[in-house]
């Protein structure tokens, strides 16, 4: 007999369907899978042998064929168990699909259970824009299924579950069917599943633990303003400054300052996260992304790949922001990788078959040293490197990638009346409410595109520069020796300030404030 | 045999100076033997090659070392090379035979045999010379104190001395040039390549208005001797001389050691006690007999310029710095007095004049398109007729920052 089912799998970010055909003939015992299956889904003949009969069915000794279609395209992962599973006890008759169509999601364990797997989310949604109305997910992913509307989704524990939903009511076998329980040596529970895959990086969401409230940052007016206007605007920001300045501690504050995500980009922070096997958070709204890897980062993790074609850390950071902490000390080759998403919103992953393109619009927030003992350009403390380390050490950061950095600014150590002063410092939702109205006001100006990237002749419209302030960008151009790239830079931070301050139109104080932020003089050395 | 000329004289004098291995004690005891350089360079020739070092060691009473006589024989066969390679770098060379030598280097007990030099030789026969020295890993506090001392000597017709290293050597010149000033350079290489790699357009500045010198011929590096050994010229050729930052052990104390011998001044700008950035000037302050530099104007007092006229100036400085100040308005105004008193981060600035950072951000991208103030990592520097308070401003500058911006505005208007 003939069984045939519908699943799916992810590609990039998207669903695509795919069809497990099983069919059970006469012949020598044994289970082949075609339709160019990977390695690891051919262990699958395995695992679902081992889950149909621990779950109380039984194997069938005939010649069993999965087709999994379309046949070009490589398959890969254990997302399809349930399907197969499924296929061979409808094959083998052992259950009748009387319960009506069903789309079937999930890994299966040895002993008959239903394990979750990652992009539930963008595959529900596939399925669903297939025309099916009732899916089967790992309980695990339930959740994440139901974010998906116009679809009706049930969780399931375990293979005699599936069993059950597909046979219907009058399936009495199924019915019977239980599972045996495993003997368990060790006492842990847990497994290790796919959906704890998220230990890189930190994300930051909903959550509030790990943000600096800026009510406990003191000092450094300078570069909390910078930071306000970075993530007003979303340009990219570097943070400059000898160790103990509180670069780190500032930059861990844009969480608790950064807008909401609206309806459509939160629908696509989720998606990310269900592909990159991460958890949704349950009961709140969806907050940026924050992540702050650490600096031995690899270029797979970053930039997304490896052999099951993961979102990387920049797509995770989609719509948030990617906080990159000692700069310097990043690879040269993961630093070069973050050219082509700052400056498309986009990564691009070319494989022998084909490539895959991940959005990957995020903000970058940067802190380093400036050099490498870190004292370099301090007030009070010498710098003991040799005489040209400052500038080499800046240098391993490439300048096209310090081009795409709107914002720097260099953070002095705190002196102690700073420290011990009795002025509190403003509260980090008094800023973020002035970063919301700003924000609100550029996106309704520019059509949902924040300053940070606007370009070319809708720059210009948006900073409707007078005669004054253009002959002020004009002598600051010439004055600070400006390349065409910067003079844009300063206007779109220009632009952003005028935001902050409620003005219509960018004036000279908005453009000098703005250059400002555009401090080179560590990169020149120290002879000048 | 050589005719004995003045000219003969001076060019076996420069070629013995120059040879490897003669210093100015071998040079000095290769005179009292022979009497002049053309003999000494005569009789070490015709030794036996054989046994010339033995001989000439027994001759001039010095401990044999290899080579000597060989190289001195060199030199004997064509004395005129080092002076011709300078020529070629278009520089010039100097010997106490010279009467452009300056009277300053007659006055050291081991004056060098010769000098080397690029740009004016007359700049070091200047009126008034006074070095500046400090350490090569200065703080930002330690720069801008150079580049404050500097430009304050130079428009005061100063001729600025330092040894054109890197960290606050290279800070003294380049004020000194950017205000107008000359400035004299003492390298302890040869001018093939004068200084550090990272000052050789610097060099070039220098030769412009001023001179860079050496007491080595072209060809030969610097090496750990060749330092301790320039700054001796330092603080002979300057009739005073200022340490500005100098941890312990600094190459600069022994600058500093030098003038005392000399008998020149020397000031030492205090510092914090216990800053190992200033450990030196702190400990020439405790043991030696060195004035503290306690204030620009003071510095000139002690200098005994105090009463000069001001020397060259560069365009736009030509204000002083409440004209300046006049011609700004509003939290510019503010930020620039504030910035009159001394170098400051935006921070620094933003609790002086009670401006938001983005207004202050603002005011100092002016400031420094007029030239008028400078960035240096965290640090925003004074600049042009910011650096030049006049007496009055600084009770001025306090009075406004302390909050009360009209007395403020009543002395500056004085």
């Amino acid at each position: 007999m003939l069984a045939i089912l519908d699943t799916a799998v992810v590609s990039g970010l998207r669903g695509e369907l795919v069809r497990v055909e099983v069919d059970i003939a006469p012949g020598l015992p044994g289970c082949q899978i075609v339709g160019l299956p990977d390695a690891s889904l051919s262990e699958a003949r395995e695992r679902v042998r081992s889950a149909i009969r621990n779950a109380g069915f039984n194997y069938p000794l005939s010649r069993i064929t999965v087709n999994l279609a379309p046949a070009d395209r490589r398959k890969h992962g254990a997302a399809y168990d349930v399907a197969i599973a499924v296929g061979i006890l409808l094959a083998s008759e052992q259950i009748r699909a009387s319960g009506g169509p069903w789309a079937l999601l999930g890994e299966l364990s040895l002993d008959g259970g239903v394990m979750p797997v990652t992009g539930v989310l963008p595959m529900v949604a596939t399925l669903r824009d297939a025309g099916h109305r009732r899916v089967c997910v790992p309980a695990r992913n339930r959740d994440e299924a139901g974010l998906v509307s116009g679809v009706e989704v049930v969780g399931v524990d375990g293979l005699d579950d599936v069993a059950r939903l597909v046979a219907g009511p009058r399936g009495r076998l199924a019915a019977a069917a239980r599972r045996r329980a495993p003997i368990r040596v060790s006492g842990a529970q847990a497994v290790p599943d796919n959906s704890s895959w998220s230990g890189q990086g930190n994300a930051v969401m909903g959550a509030a633990r790990s943000w600096t409230e800026l009510a406990d940052v003191r000092g450094q007016q300078h570069a909390r303003w910078a930071l306000e206007v970075a993530i007003a605007g979303r340009h990219n920001l570097l943070l400059l400054g000898s160790p103990g300045s509180g670069k780190t501690l500032l930059a861990r504050a844009a969480p608790g300052l950064l807008p909401s995500l609206d309806e459509h980009e939160a629908r696509e922070v989720a998606v990310i996260r269900s592909v990159a096997g991460l958890e949704q958070p349950t009961g709140e709204r969806l907050g940026r992304p924050f992540l702050a890897p650490h600096h031995t980062t690899s270029y797979a993790a970053l930039v997304g790949g490896g052999p099951a074609l993961r979102p990387g850390l920049v797509t995770q950071a989609h719509h948030g922001v990617l906080f990159l902490d000692e700069l310097a000390e990043f690879d040269r080759d993961v630093l070069d990788a973050l050219r082509q998403p700052l400056e498309d919103g986009t990564v691009e992953i070319v494989r022998a078959h084909g490539s895959v393109r991940y959005p990957a619009r995020m903000q970058l927030i940067a802190a380093m040293n400036p050099c490498r003992c870190g004292w370099y350009g301090d007030p009070v403390r010498a710098c003991r490197c040799p005489v040209r380390e400052p500038l080499r050490y800046m240098r391993r950061v490439s300048g096209p990638l310090l081009d795409r950095i709107d914002l720097r600014v260099v953070m002095p150590r705190l002196d102690a009346t700073e420290l011990v002063g009795a002025a509190r410092p403003e509260p980090s939702a008094s800023v973020a409410a002035r970063i919301r109205q700003a924000w609100d006001r550029a996106l309704a100006r520019s059509g949902g595109r924040p300053n940070g990237l606007l370009r070319g002749r809708r720059l210009l419209e948006a900073c409707a520069l007078d005669e004054s302030a253009r002959a002020t960008l004009a002598e600051v151009a010439e004055g600070l020796e400006l390349t065409a790239r910067s003079v844009h830079r300063v206007m779109r931070v220009a632009r952003t300030i005028a935001d902050l301050r409620d003005l219509g139109a960018v004036g000279s104080t908005e453009i000098l404030a703005a250059a400002s932020l555009r401090d080179r003089s560590l990169e020149k050395g120290p002879a000048a | 045999m050589t005719l004995r000329t003045a000219t003969g004289e001076r060019q076996a004098w420069v070629g013995m100076a120059s040879t490897p291995g003669v210093g100015d004690v071998t040079f000095e005891r290769l005179l009292a033997t022979w009497g002049d350089a053309t003999t000494a360079l005569e009789a070490v020739a015709r030794l036996s090659p054989a046994r010339a070092d033995e001989e000439l060691a027994g001759l001039i009473g010095l401990r044999r070392r290899t080579g000597l006589a060989a190289a001195i024989r060199v030199t004997a066969a064509d004395p005129g090379q080092p002076e011709r390679a300078m020529l070629a770098l278009g520089g010039w060379v100097l010997t106490p035979l010279d009467s452009a030598w300056p009277a300053s280097l007659h006055e050291m007990e081991e004056p060098p045999p010769v000098i080397f030099g690029l740009g004016s030789p007359a700049s070091l026969v200047a009126a008034r010379m006074v070095a500046v020295v400090g350490t090569r890993h200065p703080t930002g506090i330690g720069r801008s104190l150079a580049t404050r001392v500097g430009a304050r000597l130079a428009q005061a017709g100063v001729t600025v001395v330092s040894g054109l290293a890197v960290g606050i050597d290279g800070a003294a010149h380049l004020a000194a040039l950017e205000a107008g000033g000359e400035s004299v350079a003492v390298v302890g290489g040869g001018l093939d390549e004068p200084g550090p790699a990272v000052h050789r357009r610097l060099a070039r500045q220098i030769a412009g208005h001023g001179s860079v010198i050496s007491e080595q011929p072209s060809g030969i590096r610097p090496t750990a001797g060749t330092f301790p050994r320039r700054n001796r010229i330092v603080s002979a050729l300057a009739s005073a001389t200022i340490v500005i930052e100098a941890p312990a052990r600094s190459g600069a104390l022994i600058t500093a050691r030098h003038a005392l011998e000399q008998g020149r001044l020397l000031l030492v700008a205090p510092g914090r006690p216990l800053d190992p950035a200033v450990a030196g000037n702190l400990a020439l302050l405790r043991e030696s007999p060195a004035r503290p530099l306690v204030g620009l104007d003071e510095m000139l007092v002690d200098l005994g310029l105090d009463d000069q006229v001001p020397g060259p100036r560069v365009p736009g400085t030509l204000l002083s710095t409440a004209t300046a100040l006049r011609t700004l308005a509003g939290p510019e105004q503010a930020v620039a007095q504030a910035l009159s008193r001394g170098p400051q981060t935006v921070d620094g600035l933003v609790r002086a004049c009670g401006q938001p950072p983005g207004v202050v951000a603002a005011a100092l991208t002016l400031l420094q398109l007029r030239g008028w103030a400078k960035v240096l990592g965290a640090l925003h520097l004074p600049a042009g007729p910011l650096l030049d308070p006049p007496a009055g401003a600084h009770q001025a500058a306090g009075a406004a920052a302390g909050g009360s911006g009209r007395s403020g505005e009543r002395r500056m208007a004085s």
